[in-house]
C-alpha cells in the first residue's frame, strides 16, 4: 500500500531507525511498510497516525479509492 | 536463526533452539547409553526413549510462544512465512518419500528426519522470504 511515511518522516527529521524506536518495531518492518511491501495492522496504523498527528488515510493512500473518483 | 536479533523475545527464542540443540546431543547419549547398559525393554523403554524429544517438544512450544509475544508484527510475519516454507517442503519431501518407499521400494525413512527436515527447510525459506523485503 503507498503511503506518504517517507515524507513524513524526513519533515520532521527522522531516520528509519527513529521511527522504529518510537513504534517500538524493527528498522527493517519501517523499511517494509515504508516501501509498500508489508501493510500494517489497524493497531499500529492508528499508533502511526498518533504519531505523526494525522488520521491513517491522510498517511496511506486508498489506491482503489483514488482510481474510482479519476 | 535471525538475520539479526532486535527483540527481547527473539533473542529468548534464539537461545531456546541453540539450548535444545545441545540437549537434544547430551539426552540422546544419555538415552543410547542407559539402553546399551541396561538393556531396556518395554514399558521402561519408553520414557527413556522419549528423552531426547522433550528439548524438540520445548522448542516447539517456544516458537508459538515466541509468536504470541513478539510484538513486532513484521517480525511475526517473517517466521510464519518461514514456518510455512519449512511445513511445505516437509509434507512434499516427505508424501514424495512415502510413495517412493511403497512403490518403488526406496529406503525407509525414519520419522526421526521429520523435525530436522523441517527445519531444514525453514532455514532454506528464510533467505528467500527475507529477500523479499529488502
Amino acid at each position: 500500500m503507498k503511503n506518504r511515511l517517507k515524507v513524513l518522516r524526513a519533515e520532521r527529521d527522522w531516520s528509519q531507525a527513529d521511527l522504529a524506536e518510537r513504534l517500538e518495531v524493527s528498522r527493517q518492518s519501517v523499511n517494509a511498510i515504508e516501501t509498500g511491501k508489508f501493510d500494517p495492522s489497524l493497531p499500529l496504523a492508528f499508533k502511526l497516525a498518533r504519531l505523526f498527528g494525522l488520521r491513517i488515510e491522510e498517511i496511506f493512500l486508498d489506491e482503489e479509492s483514488s482510481e474510482s473518483t479519476s | 536463526m535471525f538475520c539479526s536479533i532486535k527483540s527481547a523475545a527473539q533473542r529468548r527464542f534464539v537461545r531456546t533452539c541453540w539450548m535444545s540443540g545441545g540437549l537434544v546431543a547430551v539426552l540422546a547419549v544419555a538415552a543410547a547409553a542407559a539402553f546399551r547398559l541396561w538393556h531396556l525393554k518395554g514399558l521402561p523403554a519408553y520414557p527413556v526413549a522419549v528423552l531426547p524429544a522433550l528439548p524438540i517438544l520445548w522448542v516447539l512450544i517456544e516458537t508459538g510462544r515466541y509468536l504470541a509475544i513478539e510484538k513486532d508484527e513484521f517480525q511475526r510475519n517473517l517466521l510464519v512465512q518461514c514456518l510455512l516454507g519449512g511445513i511445505g517442503g516437509t509434507l512434499a519431501v516427505t508424501t514424495v518419500w512415502g510413495y517412493m518407499e511403497d512403490f518403488a521400494r526406496a529406503p525407509r525413512l525414519d520419522l526421526i528426519w521429520v523435525y530436522p527436515i523441517f527445519w531444514l527447510f525453514v532455514g532454506i525459506a528464510m533467505p528467500v522470504v527475507y529477500r523479499r523485503y529488502r
